[in-house]
């Protein structure tokens, strides 16, 4: 999704997949669905903070995705385009996610490291980003996560998310502030 | 009144002759007989025969030995008499699911635990939700514990297949089945907890580095 | 360690790949599924596009990835249709037993339809077999997609239990392995289970 070194998909392209499901081959959007699943899937989680909430607002942004396929303008940026719908989804999703607790993601931390032999520090750390990462409120964690882990230049996240550059990037500064904050926190402990 | 309880009598007969046909027609009359003989047992006792003949159907269909067949119906149909003799009347369903469970390893303590924890309630969700954790590996005791207090807390069959749901998808993740409960129960009970005592849990402090 | 490499520490963890379940693809294919296609095939109406001949290729990476999505299947229990959909739904399927149930069925609150999804792109045929059909091997065939790598099929079950397998080509036997497993003897070949209620499940 960053425009300054596009990912050239394997096997058919975004819009080979495209043109097909418009001509009514349905079958053809499961190939997008699946190489787009696991990318998408990392920011809803670390959005929302728990697999669930994750699932459904991927879920959502992908059927929305079908629907609105005509409109996409530029088949070959699908990708760019449907992540525009699960950030929408996303900041939806969260504002009625107020019913689940935060300590899910904790858990869900500790449960992924349950297998991993030995690697205890590495999985401590893990659950401090993730701990510190919910402490941000909603606009800052998603401007911190477009910046910082989906690599989004500031032009991108502003056409993304519809926020002017310069807040976006006061959000960033705020996110970094907090975490660095927070993480120092932890460290002492 | 007589012509009445002639007329069940047709009723039952005719049912009763229906399901013979399609085990006649599916198992060698050997089988047949032997099944159908459980199969009429269970029904004077009043109990639900219609998992009874789908399980022989089931090994027919598989190609299983006549033998098998009937061991797997008479095993059934003792867990369902069980089932019945643990929650009293029960729906089919209810039968069904406890029987379930019981085939898997739950106790008939757990069964009553159950039902205390939903009394006066539906309980096919709460022990279909015990029988399929259990058949996912979860221990028993452990599901046990789980369904008693998340039906004892909420109470809702949507939030117990919430919760089955999310401990399927955690072990098909990776998630060592007892700990993929047990995370799932811990995360509902601290919200419970924090509710009851007025904290806001967001708000504590931050996570120790766990010890090596 | 300084701010902005504890900033970047923190965000190289994040970029970590994620793994979601598979079976978000499942589930979303069944729900576009039921969708109006797109454009050219619903201006020619269904029976032309039912009869239309089509070659799909597909990449030799496409086609590993198709089949590692293989036995991805998923049960989703539509919600609860009023009487007329009901009878709609009810009219789209040929399962006899299907049909005696919902006569049975004292009203359309105790039995919910429920979609069956199997994913096997190498499949020629696919059957559902389960409680509801006597366990008949060709009672309930699923439909393929038109790449013939989703298979779908809706019954209208009443609540309950209900255990079932899937029979590919009429030889193999395969639980769905998106549904728990069915307790007791399941004669050497998989049983899943579902529970049909008011509730999603």
């Amino acid at each position: 999704m960053r425009a300054a070194a596009p990912v050239v998909p394997a096997g058919p392209s975004d819009a080979d997949l495209v043109r097909r499901v418009l001509s009514g081959e349905v079958e053809a959007y499961a190939g997008l669905v699946a190489r787009y699943r696991d990318r998408f899937g990392r920011f809803a989680t670390q959005m929302l903070g728990n697999r669930e909430d994750a699932e459904e607002a991927l879920q959502d942004a992908f059927v929305r995705g079908y629907k609105a396929l005509a409109r996409c303008e530029e088949p070959d940026r699908f990708g760019s385009w449907l992540f525009r719908i699960l950030v929408n989804r996303c900041r939806t999703h969260g504002a009625k996610r107020a019913r689940r607790e935060r300590t899910i993601v904790l858990d869900e931390i500790a449960l992924q490291g349950a297998g991993v032999d030995g690697d205890v520090e590495a999985a401590a750390w893990r659950e401090a980003i993730e701990w510190a990462l919910a402490k941000l409120d909603d606009g800052q964690r998603e401007a911190f996560l477009l910046k910082y882990v989906e690599e989004l230049s500031y032009d991108e996240m502003a056409e993304m998310t519809g926020v002017g550059v310069s807040a976006l990037k006061m959000r960033v500064k705020r996110a970094c502030d907090r975490l660095r904050v927070m993480l120092r926190e932890v460290e002492r402990v | 009144m007589q012509w009445a309880v002639g007329a069940a009598f047709i009723v039952v007969a005719s049912v009763a002759g229906a399901q013979d046909a399609r085990l006649r027609d599916r198992l060698d009359s050997s089988t047949a007989a032997r099944v159908g003989a459980i199969i009429d047992s269970a029904r004077f006792a009043g109990l639900p025969t219609r998992p009874l003949t789908s399980k022989a159907l089931e090994g027919a269909s598989k190609g299983a030995p006549g033998p098998r067949i009937v061991a797997a119906v008479s095993r059934l149909a003792g867990e369902l008499r069980s089932a019945r003799e643990v929650l009293g009347p029960a729906s089919e369903s209810e039968l069904d699911a406890a029987a379930s469970a019981l085939i898997l390893g739950v106790r008939r303590a757990d069964l009553v635990a159950v039902r205390s924890a939903r009394s006066g309630e539906r309980l096919t969700v709460p022990l279909a939700v015990l029988a399929d954790l259990v058949a996912y590996g979860v221990p028993p005791e452990a599901a046990t514990q789980a369904v008693v207090r998340l039906a004892e807390g909420n109470g809702e069959d949507e939030a117990l297949l919430d919760f089955r749901r999310d401990v399927e998808r955690d072990i098909a993740l990776g998630a060592p089945p007892a700990a993929a409960a047990a995370v799932r129960l811990n995360s509902a009970g601290l919200a419970e907890t924090a509710a009851r005592a007025g904290t806001d849990v967001q708000t504590g402090g931050p996570p120790r580095p766990r010890k090596p | 360690m300084s701010d902005d490499e504890l900033i970047e520490r923190a965000a190289q963890e994040l970029r970590r790949p994620v793994r979601m379940d598979p079976a978000v693809d499942a589930r979303v294919m069944a729900t576009v599924h039921v969708l109006p296609r797109h454009r050219a095939e619903r201006a020619r109406g269904w029976w032309a596009w039912l009869t239309q001949a089509r070659t799909v290729r597909v990449s030799p990476l496409g086609a590993l990835a198709a089949a590692a999505a293989v036995l991805v299947a998923t049960v989703v229990i539509v919600p609860r249709l009023s009487p007329d959909a009901a009878s709609e739904q009810l009219a789209a399927t040929t399962d006899p037993v299907a049909l005696t149930q919902a006569a049975a069925a004292s009203s359309v609150d105790s039995a919910h339809v429920v979609q069956f999804v199997f994913v096997a792109p190498t499949a020629r045929s696919v059957s559902l077999v389960g409680d509801f059909n006597n366990w008949e091997m060709d009672a309930t065939p699923l439909e393929a997609g038109p790449a013939r790598s989703v298979w779908t099929v809706k019954l209208l079950l009443p609540n309950g239990r209900h255990r079932y397998a899937f029979v590919v080509d009429d030889s193999t036997w395969a639980a769905d392995p998106g549904a728990p497993p069915a307790a007791g003897d399941d004669f050497g070949m998989p049983s899943s289970v579902v529970t049909v209620t008011g509730s999603s499940s």
